[in-house]
C-alpha cells in the first residue's frame, strides 16, 4: 500500500516534467545526438534515403578549402565582437549608472536597450541601405563632417566589411549586455564603495579595486552568452554582407544553411554542424575552467 | 588672503566638476544619437515619396508625409498575413511554452524525485547547443510530420526553453517552503500547489520569460527562412526580406514603411513592460 503510494507520488512528479522533457528530447537533446552520431556519417540529399558513408564527410571537411575560411571568419568575428561588446557594454552601463538625473537615465537606458529587442532582419535591411557607398547615410555624414573625402566601400571591400558588421552589431545587440551589466552594478551594495569614497579614493580606483572584482560574475555571464551568440552568427552575414565580399564574411552558420538548404547536402552540412557544436562545447568548458582563475563569487 | 585663496580653489574645483559633467553628458548624448538616428532615419524615409528615397541630404525628422507608402505595404504584399502569422506564432508559442516550462520549473524547484538533478542538467545543457547544430534533424522531423510550411513548424521546436526553465526555477527556489507545506496540510494536491501557490508568486519571473520568448519569436529569422515557402504563411522578418527582393531598391520608402510597422509592436511591448524587464532580471538572480 505505502509502496504503491510512493510509486504514484513519483509518477505525478514525472508528469510535471514530461511535456518539457518530451519536446526537449525531440527538438534539442535528441536532435543534437541524431546530428552528431547519425546524420554526420551519411550522404543524404532528401530525395534518396540516407546512405551510411563512415567518416567520409569528415575527411571531406578537412579537404574542403572553404572549411578553413569559414572557421577563420567565425572565430575572427567572434573574437572582435566579443571584445568590443564586453568593453562597450560595460562603459555604457557605467555611464548610465553614473547619470544622476533620473529622466536622462531613463532616456539613455531606453535608447541603448531598444534596438536589442527589435528584429535583426528588419533593421539589417535598413542598415544595408545606410552602408551604401554612394547614397548611404553613413558616408554622407562622414563626408559632411569632413572625416573622409570619398565614400567608404563598407560592404564591398574586405577591409571595411568587418567594421561595418561590428558597428551594426554594437548598435543592435549591445543593449542586452549593457542591461546585464547595469543589473550587475545595481546589485553591488552601496556600502561596498561608500567607505572608500569617504577615504578619498578616486572614481578610477573604486572602479578598479571594488566594482570590477565584484562585477566578474556578470562579466563571465555576459562573455559566455556572447561566445555562444557570436559563434552562430547568421542574420548579419546573410542579410547585410551576403557572405561577401568574396567569402570574407561567410560564417559557419551561413555555410551550414547554404549546404543543407540550398544544395540539399544534408549529410555534409550535419558534419559541419557537429564540428561547430564540438568547438563550442570545448570553448564553453574552457571558459568554465578558466573562470576559477578570475571570477570572484564571495561578497565582502 | 588665505580665505580668498580657499574660495578660489573651491570655485575652480566646482568649475572642473561642471566641465567633467558637460563632457560626460555630451558623450552620453552622442551614444543616444547613435542608437536613435538609424531609427529616426528609417521612420522619416518611410514617409518620403518613393522616388526621393535616396535623395540626399537624408532626413531624420519627417519632411514629407507619404502615408500611401504604408497603404502600399498592405496592398502590394500580404503584409496583413505576415502580421497575423507573426502574432499567431509568438502568442501561441509564448503561452504553450510558459505552461510546459513552468510545470517543469515547479517540479525542479519544489518536488523531490529520483533523477531530478540529472534531468535538470540534461535540459540545461541545451543552453549551449547552437540552433544550426540541431536544425537539420529538426527539419527532417518536421518534414516527416508533414508540418513544413505551417506555423506549427515554428511553434513545436520552441516549446521547451531551457533558459526559461532555469530562470523560473531559480525564482521558485527563493519562495519559502512553508507556503507549500501549509497548502499540503490543508489537503492540496501537487498541482494545486503549483497552480494556486507557487505560480502566482512567481509572476515576475514568468513575465520576464514571456517577454524574452515573445520578442525572440517575433524577431526570429532563421527558422522561418528554413520552414516557410509560401508567401501567405511567412512571418514579418522573413516577409520583409521578400518584400525587399520584390520591390527592388527603387522603392526604399515602401520597404522602410514595412520595417517601421514591424517595429511598432515591439516598441509598444517595451513601453508596457520595461519596468518588469529590469526588476524581473534582478529578481531572477540574473546577476549570474
Amino acid at each position: 500500500m505505502r509502496r504503491r503510494e510512493k510509486i504514484k507520488d513519483t509518477l505525478t512528479c514525472y508528469l510535471f516534467i514530461a511535456p518539457a522533457l518530451l519536446f526537449f528530447t525531440l527538438f534539442i537533446g535528441g536532435a543534437i545526438l541524431v546530428n552528431l552520431f547519425v546524420l554526420s556519417f551519411t550522404r543524404y540529399n532528401i530525395l534518396n534515403p540516407p546512405q551510411f558513408i563512415g567518416f567520409q564527410n569528415f575527411s571531406d571537411f578537412f579537404r574542403d578549402p572553404m572549411s578553413g575560411k569559414i572557421f577563420y571568419n567565425t572565430v575572427k568575428y567572434a573574437v572582435i565582437l566579443l571584445t568590443v561588446h564586453l568593453i562597450i557594454g560595460l562603459l555604457l552601463a557605467l555611464g548610465v549608472f553614473g547619470e544622476k538625473n533620473k529622466k536622462l537615465r531613463y532616456f539613455y537606458r531606453t535608447a541603448i536597450y531598444f534596438p536589442s529587442i527589435v528584429s535583426t532582419a528588419s533593421v539589417a535591411i535598413a542598415w544595408a541601405y545606410m552602408y551604401d557607398k554612394d547614397y548611404g547615410v553613413i558616408n554622407y555624414f562622414l563626408q559632411k563632417i569632413g572625416i573622409i573625402n570619398e565614400g567608404i566601400p563598407w560592404l564591398t571591400s574586405t577591409k571595411w566589411s568587418i567594421p561595418a558588421v561590428a558597428i551594426f552589431s554594437i548598435w543592435k545587440f549591445v543593449g542586452n549586455n549593457f542591461l546585464y551589466y547595469l543589473v550587475g552594478l545595481q546589485n553591488i551594495p552601496t556600502s561596498c564603495y561608500e567607505a572608500a569614497l569617504i577615504d578619498g579614493a578616486t572614481p578610477l580606483q573604486i572602479f578598479r579595486y571594488i566594482i570590477l572584482p565584484l562585477l566578474t560574475p556578470t562579466i563571465f555571464f555576459v562573455s559566455t552568452i556572447l561566445l555562444i551568440g557570436t559563434m552562430q552568427m547568421f542574420d548579419e552575414p546573410y542579410l547585410i554582407t551576403h557572405g561577401g565580399p568574396g567569402d570574407s564574411s561567410r560564417t559557419i552558420a551561413l555555410y551550414i544553411y547554404e549546404k543543407a538548404f540550398r544544395y540539399y547536402d544534408m549529410g555534409y552540412a550535419s558534419t559541419i554542424a557537429s564540428v561547430l557544436f564540438i568547438l563550442l562545447l570545448i570553448l564553453t568548458i574552457l571558459q568554465f575552467v578558466m573562470q576559477k582563475k578570475w571570477v570572484i563569487y564571495e561578497y565582502e | 588672503m588665505s580665505m580668498n585663496k580657499k574660495t578660489k580653489m573651491v570655485s575652480s574645483s566646482i568649475n572642473k566638476e561642471r566641465v567633467k559633467r558637460i563632457i560626460f553628458e555630451f558623450v552620453m548624448l552622442c551614444v543616444a544619437a547613435y542608437m536613435l538616428i538609424p531609427l529616426l532615419w528609417i521612420f522619416s524615409t518611410s514617409l518620403r515619396d518613393p522616388k526621393d528615397s535616396f535623395k540626399l541630404p537624408p532626413s531624420f525628422f519627417p519632411t514629407s508625409f507619404k502615408i500611401s507608402n504604408y497603404k502600399r505595404v498592405f496592398i502590394d504584399v500580404p503584409f496583413l498575413h505576415f502580421l497575423i502569422n507573426s502574432f499567431t506564432v509568438s502568442a501561441s508559442l509564448t503561452i504553450l511554452q510558459l505552461i510546459i516550462c513552468s510545470l517543469a520549473s515547479f517540479a525542479f524547484a519544489r518536488l523531490d524525485f529520483r533523477g531530478k538533478n540529472i534531468i535538470f542538467m540534461f535540459i540545461l545543457s541545451g543552453l549551449m547547443i547552437p540552433a544550426q547544430s540541431t536544425i537539420i534533424p529538426v527539419f527532417l522531423l518536421i518534414r516527416y510530420l508533414r508540418l513544413t510550411d505551417t506555423l506549427w513548424a515554428l511553434i513545436l521546436p520552441g516549446l521547451t526553453n531551457p533558459l526559461g526553465i532555469f530562470l523560473m526555477r531559480q525564482f521558485m527556489l527563493t519562495i519559502p517552503r512553508s507556503y507549500d507545506e501549509a497548502a499540503y496540510i490543508d489537503g492540496a494536491s501537487k498541482f494545486d500547489v503549483y497552480l494556486r501557490v507557487i505560480l502566482p508568486m512567481s509572476k515576475p519571473s514568468v513575465i520576464v520569460v514571456a517577454l524574452i520568448t515573445f520578442i525572440s519569436s517575433w524577431n526570429d529569422f532563421f527558422r522561418p527562412l528554413i520552414f516557410l515557402n509560401t508567401y501567405e504563411k511567412m512571418t514579418l522578418p522573413l516577409g520583409l526580406t521578400v518584400l525587399q527582393g520584390y520591390m527592388g531598391t527603387g522603392n526604399l520608402s515602401v520597404i522602410l514603411a514595412g520595417v517601421t510597422l514591424s517595429l511598432i509592436p515591439t516598441l509598444i511591448l517595451y513601453l508596457l513592460t520595461h519596468d518588469y524587464i529590469m526588476k524581473g532580471m534582478i529578481l531572477s538572480g540574473l546577476k549570474a
